[in-house]
């Protein structure tokens, strides 16, 4: 088979495992349990390097962007730097290719190890559907922790950037915190969640898909594995360039005037970093009405 | 179902249960052509017919109790009437106190009774036997011939029974089971009295079917391959 027929014939499986997940939602037995321990051992589980990948960032962001910001006598916008880079591409995408690495490959091993081992005929064979017993709860595990560990990695990301700014460049920790707060835009927010929804369900749907697929035996389930990552993790890196592009536009409408108001304040308060006393504070609150 | 190795007994079993898609041809099952059903019909179907698969195929991470009640836990039954079941299924089998162990820490044999008591469950009407007595000793693999038979004989069960070995294929075609007044199962050789006729072998050489019959008139064919087949030699 030619690539181009092979991308397609995987297009259509994905597809149709996809359609046979979302109709795993509408019929009974939905199995929540299944559910609720895919969450356990795909969120709980992750929730511990999600941290540490979160802080270290954090932590570099700060310490490759301030001696720069220095130069420019703009060590006040340091929270803000960290929490733009942090929360709209960093936090989503890192946290991302971390569950990737870890469930994504644990997911196709699995599957494919049933596959070889025949347990998934055994499961048809016994009236079940796999789709819906095995795939629908992965994804939607996916789903619903990826943005709570994305929202876990910034928080600790945000920590860890205070900390070094605090300890390496003896930064007011006060000062941080305020500029991380004027950093910090309900569309980051907002993006910074509906990125991490679309990349669970992108790691899940492709990491089944590549396990139920797995043919050849344990070499097989090697090679699915790999593919599993390195597939989803490439899909999650493109989709995030699309989907900060869409997102962009999105909220272009919504907070067309804010943004306007939004870019003058920020440079602003980076001029203003200097004398950081009660006029910035004003201009957070100003900054916020602009908002509603 | 009678055939030497390869020759194609447990595709032809998959493509029964729409494990495998033929590519020409039609498989009725009760009736209904399953070749032209999609994958949920396919299950529905399914849910009347047990599988005993050749290599166990047992869920490694579920236990010996749980992969026994996997067909009653899906369909949502009691927790009491499910234990019940599985208890009797098991004991079936002979194999009630390996209930709490993983299939992994279970032997080859021990792993296929397993698998049979798993494909029993839930009483289905149709059972498929992919050489349920390969590998085990001849005390428990008349065992499983004569679960087959009761089958058969008193629960009105359709089975298709793969096999290599002539003994099991001679207690399949020549006995029957009856219940005496007091509720007791009773094995019974055909003779003079009672000959079987639920029963037929069917032989399989290369992917096509080469005999197709009763026992009696296999025994009498001047088939060269399916004499050297019955005598092994
Ligand atoms: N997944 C598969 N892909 C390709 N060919 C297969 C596959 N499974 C089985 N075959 C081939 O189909 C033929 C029939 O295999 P099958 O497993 O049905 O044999 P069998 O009659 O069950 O043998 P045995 O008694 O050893 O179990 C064999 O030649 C085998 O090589
Ligand atoms: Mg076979």
């Amino acid at each position: 088979m030619n690539p181009v027929s092979r991308f397609l014939v995987e297009l259509q499986d994905i597809t149709l495992l996809f359609w046979r997940m979302l109709r795993g939602f509408r019929k009974q037995p939905r199995y929540f349990d299944e559910m609720v321990r895919q969450m356990d051992s795909i969120g709980v589980g992750s929730l511990a390097i999600v941290s540490l990948t979160g802080f270290f960032t954090g932590g570099v962001l700060i310490l490759q962007a301030y001696p720069t910001l220095e130069y420019y006598g703009a060590q006040s916008s340091a929270g803000q730097s960290v929490a733009i880079t942090l929360i709209r591409e960093l936090g989503p995408v890192l946290c991302a290719l971390m569950v990737a690495g870890r469930v994504g490959s644990a997911i196709s091993a699995e599957l494919g190890s049933m596959v070889v081992s025949q347990q998934i005929d055994a499961m048809r064979a016994l009236g079940t559907s796999p789709a819906r017993k095995l795939v629908t709860p992965r994804i939607v595990a996916l789903i619903v922790t990826l943005p709570l560990l994305t929202v876990a990695a910034d928080i600790f990301g945000l920590f860890g950037g205070g900390v070094v700014a605090y300890y390496l460049y003896g930064l007011d920790s006060n000062s941080y915190i305020t500029s991380l707060r004027m950093g910090i835009t309900i569309e980051d927010i907002l993006g910074g969640i509906v990125k991490p929804i679309v990349f669970g369900f992108i790691i899940g749907l492709i990491s089944c898909h590549k396990g139920l697929t797995t043919q050849g035996g344990t070499v097989g389930v090697g090679r699915s594995t790999t593919d599993a990552v390195v597939l989803s993790s490439i899909t999650v890196i493109i989709a995030d360039f699309f989907l900060s592009k869409v997102l962009q536009g999105f909220f272009w409408e919504y907070a067309f005037l804010g943004r306007i108001l939004d870019v003058r304040n920020r440079n602003s308060c980076g001029r203003a970093g200097n004398d950081l006393n009660g006029n910035t504070g004003d201009r957070v609150s100003e900054r916020r009405s602009c908002f509603r | 179902m009678l055939g030497g190795s390869g020759s194609g007994k447990s595709t032809l079993i998959k493509l029964i249960l729409g494990l495998l898609r033929p590519d020409a041809g039609t498989i009725l099952v009760d009736g209904e052509d399953i070749t032209l059903c999609d994958e949920q019909e396919l299950t529905e179907i399914r849910k009347k017919i047990g599988m005993v698969f050749q290599e166990g195929a047992l869920f490694d991470s579920l236990s010996v109790y749980d992969n026994v009640a996997y067909r009653l836990t899906e369909e949502g039954i009691d927790e009491d009437e499910i234990e019940h079941e599985v208890i009797r299924m098991l004991r079936f089998v002979d194999l009630e106190d390996a209930i709490d162990k993983m299939p992994i820490e279970l032997s080859g044999g021990m792993r296929r009774r397993v698998g049979i008591a798993r494909a029993l469950v839930g009483s289905p009407s149709i059972v498929l036997f992919d050489e349920p007595t390969a590998g085990l000793d001849p005390p428990t693999a008349r065992t499983i011939c004569e679960l087959a038979i009761k089958l058969r004989d008193l629960e009105g069960v359709s089975s298709i029974f793969v096999t290599h070995e002539m003994n099991n294929l001679k207690y399949l075609t020549s006995e029957y089971a009856i219940v005496d007044s007091e509720g007791e199962v009773f094995f019974e050789e055909e003779g003079d009295k009672l000959c079987l006729i639920n029963t037929k072998v069917m032989m399989i050489k290369q992917g096509d079917i080469i005999f197709d019959g009763t026992d009696e008139e296999l025994k009498l064919s001047s088939d060269p391959y399916i004499h050297r087949f019955i005598r092994g030699r």
